[in-house]
């Protein structure tokens, strides 16, 4: 899929803005998916529309094309934030918080509503999109992809030698050059 | 989020790169009772590495915290759901202001902004009809029209006549719905050719504002593109207005 032409887009061009809310739309359900699907599953699509329709707004803010992803991420991140707090904010408020911290199907215990605060909470919108880009452009294949597979997916150093065709000995490599990009990007964490 | 400015461990021998593997390891809970071991045995012999180890647990935590993201980011599978495209279409209309696909305005939101742009038009007859009779004879007059295809069902329109209120000391704003009688409207000037007289008009379809008029009896005319959006285009036309002696 082409990108999109942001001219024609800052001009309202109806057909232009079909192609691209189709382009856009996966990053807006995965991102408001993956803050709400634990607690809200239902308001993961309300989010992304409405993350679609803040992008609407701010795209003559936009200088290239590809702004608009990661500006779309950091939209929708904080409006899955927002719609979680409030949601929460009322449950405390009638006394029912109960169900949030229900046993998972799997039988885990939902984590309590404060834990789910990530430090991606306290960037303001501009600033989250803008460590996203960067992210994006420091991260090429396969990096990203060996670093999701190790850190989240938990796959072993050979699993992903072979899953991406490189040695084994090369994992490592890349998954030190990859932690050095993200470390630049987004700074070490101070817990707490 | 607090930068760190420690220097990066860089792996310069198979040491390194020993001490590197098996410090993911151990992060990621991957390691053998052997690997662990090897590990430990390594910090004890050489204490900077346990401050690099610690290092690479705060960098691993940063990954954690931002692969999700970053992951979501580059989704490219998923479709749009039908019922969201008019909304966001309508959403398009409103912020963006180019003409309107009308299939796609909801019919309740037509009755609703039909009902303000009557009162906007019963006001601006009123206006109309007022203004020339409290205006000092001879004062300077400007007059505004926009072109508007959709018959003022749109949002945009509305808020367009209230921006062009605004911004042009209160005047009233007539809408046109044909491009041939917003022609008429342009090229008829008032018969006291002393008075100075400006017209102003919003064409949305092209993307401009047009300007024209009579001051001290010299004739002028200039076309302000869209170029950002209609305030800023408004206040070049202002000032231009002002320039005249408005």
């Amino acid at each position: 899929m082409s990108l999109p032409d942001l001219h024609a887009l800052q001009g309202g061009d109806e057909a232009a803005w079909d192609a691209a809310f189709r382009w856009l739309w996966p990053t807006a359900f995965a991102v408001a998916q993956l803050k709400l699907a634990p607690f809200l599953p239902e308001e993961v699509e309300d989010v992304a529309i409405e993350a679609l329709e803040v992008l609407v707004e701010k795209v003559r803010e936009v200088r290239t094309v590809e702004e608009l992803k990661p500006l779309l991420a950091g939209i929708t991140h904080h409006r899955a934030v927002s719609r979680l707090r409030e949601r929460f904010a009322k449950k405390r408020g009638a006394g029912q918080t109960e169900s949030l911290d229900a046993p998972a199907p799997d039988g885990e215990v939902k984590p309590e509503p404060a834990s789910l605060e990530s430090p991606l909470d306290a960037l303001a919108e501009r600033e989250l999109a803008q460590r996203l880009q960067e992210s994006l452009s420091a991260l090429k294949p396969p990096q990203g992809e060996i670093l999701a597979d190790f850190f989240l997916h938990g796959l072993r150093y050979e699993a992903m030698a072979k899953k991406h065709g490189i040695a084994v000995g090369s994992v490592g490599v890349h998954l030190k050059r990859g932690l050095e990009a993200l470390r630049r990007i987004w700074g070490g964490r101070e817990d707490g | 989020m607090v930068e760190r400015n420690e220097r990066a461990f860089a792996m310069h021998s198979m040491n390194d790169e020993r001490f590197f593997n098996l410090a993911m390891k151990a992060i990621a809970r991957q390691d053998t009772e052997a690997e662990r071991a090897e590990l430990d045995a390594l910090m004890a012999r050489a204490p900077e590495l346990k401050q690099e180890f610690e290092r690479l647990q705060a960098d691993v935590r940063t990954a954690k915290d931002t692969l999700p993201l970053v992951e979501a980011a580059q989704a490219t599978t998923g479709e749009l759901p039908a019922y969201a495209r008019g909304r966001l279409q309508t959403k398009v209309r409103e912020t963006l202001g180019r003409p309107a696909a009308g299939k796609e305005t909801s019919r309740r939101l037509a009755w609703g902004w039909r009902w303000v742009l009557g009162l906007a038009a019963t006001a601006a007859v009123i206006l109309l009809v007022a203004l020339p009779r409290l205006r000092a004879p001879g004062a300077p007059v400007i007059q505004v029209a926009m072109l508007d295809r959709t018959g003022g069902t749109r949002g945009t329109d509305t808020n367009d006549v209230a921006l062009l209120q605004a911004t042009l000391k209160g005047s009233p704003v007539r809408s046109f719905s044909s491009a041939s009688e917003l022609e008429t409207w342009e090229k008829n000037w008032p018969a006291n050719g002393r008075r100075s007289t400006a017209k102003v008009i919003y064409d949305p379809a092209k993307g401009e504002v047009r300007v024209s008029g009579y001051s001290q009896g010299k004739f002028f005319h200039r076309i302000f593109p869209l170029d950002k959006d209609l305030a800023t285009t408004l206040q070049q036309v202002n000032t231009f207005i002002l320039e005249h002696g408005f």
